[in-house]
C-alpha cells in the first residue's frame, strides 16, 4: 500500500468514527446526551456527552478487534501491509483517545501543540537513531 | 481532524455556556497551570517511552541471542484481553469525569473505583504475564530482548501504578467530602494522565506484540 493510500484509510477511518458518534445521540436520557455545564479556562467548547464517549469506545473495541484478527494474517497477506495497517489502526486508536478523551478538540490549541510537539519529537528522534544504529550495525 | 482545525480556527462554542463555577485559576495564556503543567510533562514522558521502545526495537531481533525470542513467549490473546481492559478504564475515566462536572458524586465514586480496579486487572494481568515469561526462562538478564521488554512493560506498569493510586486518593477524598463540583478539573488532570498512560499502552501492544517480526 502506498503512503497516499495508507493515508486515505487512516482518513476514512477518521471520518468513519466521528459519523458514527454524531449518529449516536438519539433515545437516551438528557444526562447521557447533553454536555456538562460550563467552560473551565482552557475549554473553548464543551466536553462530549456520556453517548459520545461510549460510542468512542466502542470505536476503539472494534478497531482493537481487527488489529488482532490483522495480526493473524502474518503470511497469508505481505508483511509491509500488515506493519501499515496496524500502525494506522494505532493512530487511529491514538487519535481518538487523545481528541475524545483528553479533550484535544474541545481544548485551547496551546495542550495539543504541546502534545504533539513531544509524540512528534519522539516518533522523528527515534526513528532517526533506529536508522543510523540498524544502518551501522 | 476537521473539528480540531474548526476549534483552531476560532469557531463560536456549538453550545454556548456561561464559564464554570471552580477554584481553578487561568494564566495569562487563558489556560489552567496545574492542566498545562501536565500537558507538559506528557509531552515529555512522549521521549521517555520513546526511548525504551527504540531501546526495545532496536534489541529485539539482535542477532547471537539466547533463550526465549517473542515468538516464543509472547501470548497475544491474554494480552489482547488485558489491553482491552486497559481501554475500558479510560471509558469509565471519562465518565467518572462528566459525573463530577455534573455534581453527581455517587456515579463519580462508583466510576472512578471502576477505573482503580480496571487498572489493578491489568496490572495483575501483567505480574501474572511476567511470571510465565520468568518460567519459560526469559528473565531481565536472559538476552537483550528480556532486558529491553521487561524495562519497557515495567515502565509502563509503574505508570499505570501510579495513576491506580492517584485515583483511589481521589475516590478516598470524595468518600470524606473533600472533591467538589468546582474541583472538576483536579480529576480531569488526573483523567489525562490515565489516558496518557492508555495511548502508550495502545502504541506498545501494537508496535511490540502484534507487529510481525
Amino acid at each position: 500500500m502506498t503512503d497516499e493510500g495508507h493515508e486515505g484509510v487512516v482518513a476514512t477511518a477518521e471520518g468513519d468514527a466521528e459519523r458514527a458518534i454524531e449518529r449516536a445521540e438519539d433515545r437516551l436520557p438528557s444526562e447521557m446526551t447533553t454536555p456538562a455545564p460550563g467552560l473551565l479556562p482552557g475549554e473553548l467548547r464543551p466536553h462530549p456527552t456520556p453517548v459520545q464517549y461510549v460510542t468512542v469506545a466502542v470505536v476503539l473495541v472494534v478497531i482493537t478487534a481487527i488489529e488482532i484478527a490483522t495480526s493473524y494474517t502474518e503470511g497469508t497477506i505481505p508483511d509491509a501491509v500488515i506493519v501499515v495497517l496496524l500502525l494506522g489502526m494505532a493512530f487511529v486508536k491514538f487519535f481518538l483517545v487523545a481528541a475524545w478523551y483528553m479533550h484535544l478538540r474541545t481544548d485551547a490549541p496551546l495542550f495539543r501543540r504541546f502534545f504533539i510537539l513531544g509524540a512528534v519529537a519522539a516518533v522523528l528522534l527515534y526513528l532517526i537513531v533506529l536508522t543510523t544504529l540498524h544502518a551501522l550495525s | 481532524m476537521a473539528a480540531v482545525e474548526q476549534v483552531e480556527q476560532g469557531a463560536p462554542p456549538a453550545v454556548p455556556t456561561e464559564p464554570a463555577h471552580t477554584d481553578a485559576q487561568a494564566t495569562h495564556s487563558g489556560v489552567i497551570s496545574p492542566k498545562l503543567g501536565m500537558w507538559l510533562f506528557l509531552s515529555s514522558d512522549c521521549l521517555f517511552f520513546g526511548a525504551f521502545i527504540a531501546t526495545f526495537l532496536l534489541y529485539r531481533d539482535r542477532p547471537g541471542q539466547k533463550g526465549p525470542t517473542p515468538a516464543d513467549v509472547f501470548d497475544i490473546p491474554f494480552t489482547s484481553v488485558t489491553s482491552f481492559i486497559l481501554l475500558m478504564s479510560s471509558l469509565t475515566m471519562v465518565l467518572a469525569l462528566a459525573a463530577i462536572q455534573r455534581g453527581d458524586h455517587r456515579r463519580f465514586r462508583t466510576w472512578i473505583m471502576a477505573t482503580a480496579l480496571f487498572g489493578a486487572t491489568f496490572i495483575g494481568g501483567q505480574i501474572f504475564e511476567f511470571t510465565q515469561f520468568t518460567r519459560e526462562g526469559l528473565n531481565l538478564d536472559t538476552n537483550l530482548f528480556g532486558s529491553s521488554f521487561f524495562v519497557l512493560t515495567g515502565l509502563h506498569g509503574a505508570h499505570v501504578t501510579v495513576g491506580i493510586i492517584w485515583l483511589l486518593s481521589l475516590w478516598g477524598l470524595s468518600m470524606q467530602g473533600r472533591i467538589g463540583q468546582h474541583q472538576s478539573e483536579a480529576i480531569e488532570i488526573a483523567g489525562l494522565y490515565w489516558h496518557f498512560v492508555d495511548v502508550v499502552w495502545i502504541v506498545i501492544f501494537t508496535v511490540i506484540y502484534l507487529i510481525p517480526k
